[in-house]
């Protein structure tokens, strides 16, 4: 049910049209990057020799995850940005807290579902932020 | 045996829970950014493209604290214990 009400929640705000350029431009980088170190991530499984479809499964539900909750802050700054600075910090707040049960809820399944293995579900989790600093870093050096 | 189990299990869920108090800071931070980025907006709309990069980026970065919290907790809650318990059973075969 609170799912449900999430989704409903966040229905309205999708709207490809509407959303600006930089959350999508900045998502598709976070995406690109997510790609990039899942790949390394599977094939560090394969050197280790750990590799089995659950890995792989659990990899992409991971990173899809991660960057649908990129997104989603984006579009959440997106439409905060227009709001009075009270009414923003209130709705940036309760994004937070969605996005981290989604993620939370993402990571029961990750160790409930047989398909999933839990670690690579939860390990990709954090490679928006790597994204983030890559960025930062290279935006230092071109400065 | 019981008691230590139930020792392992409360401290694992224990500190799960605590491992999210961290999960509030995110929240409060990204919502005085954003409250922040309204005002600068505000008194100059032209800055809004360089603005919203900058937040998003932030709000990235900051959002971490929470998302590192979280994993520990999903770690406590779900792999912890299983290993913790498997020591405690070697532990006992030995004695």
């Amino acid at each position: 049910m609170l799912s449900l009400k999430i989704i409903f929640l966040y229905k309205g705000l999708v709207d490809l049209k509407k959303v600006d350029s930089t959350v999508l431009k900045e998502t598709a980088y976070v995406a690109l990057v997510t790609l990039i170190l899942s790949v390394l991530m599977q094939s560090v499984f394969l050197v280790l020799g750990k590799w089995n479809y659950t890995v792989l499964l659990g990899n992409v539900l991971g990173a899809v995850a991660a960057v649908c909750n990129f997104f989603f802050m984006g579009l959440t700054v997106q439409s905060a940005l227009g709001l009075e600075a009270k009414e923003a910090k209130s709705r940036m707040k309760l994004s937070q807290m969605l996005r981290t049960l989604i993620m939370f809820i993402i990571a029961v399944i990750g160790h409930v579902a047989p398909v999933f293995s839990l670690l690579t579900v939860v390990i990709p989790y954090v490679f928006p932020r790597i994204a983030v600093a890559l960025r930062a870093i290279s935006i230092k050096k071109k400065g | 045996m019981e008691l230590a189990l139930g020792i392992i299990l409360g401290c694992c869920a224990l500190g799960a829970g605590m491992a999210m108090i961290a999960g509030i800071g995110p929240g409060i931070g990204e919502g005085n950014a954003v409250a922040s980025a309204c005002e600068a907006i505000a008194r100059q709309p032209e800055s809004k493209g360089s603005v919203t990069t900058t937040m998003l980026m932030g709000c990235a970065i900051a959002e971490t604290t929470g998302l590192y919290a979280l994993v520990i907790a999903i770690l406590l809650i779900f792999v912890a214990p299983n290993i913790l318990v498997d020591i405690l059973v070697e532990t006992m075969q030995a004695l």
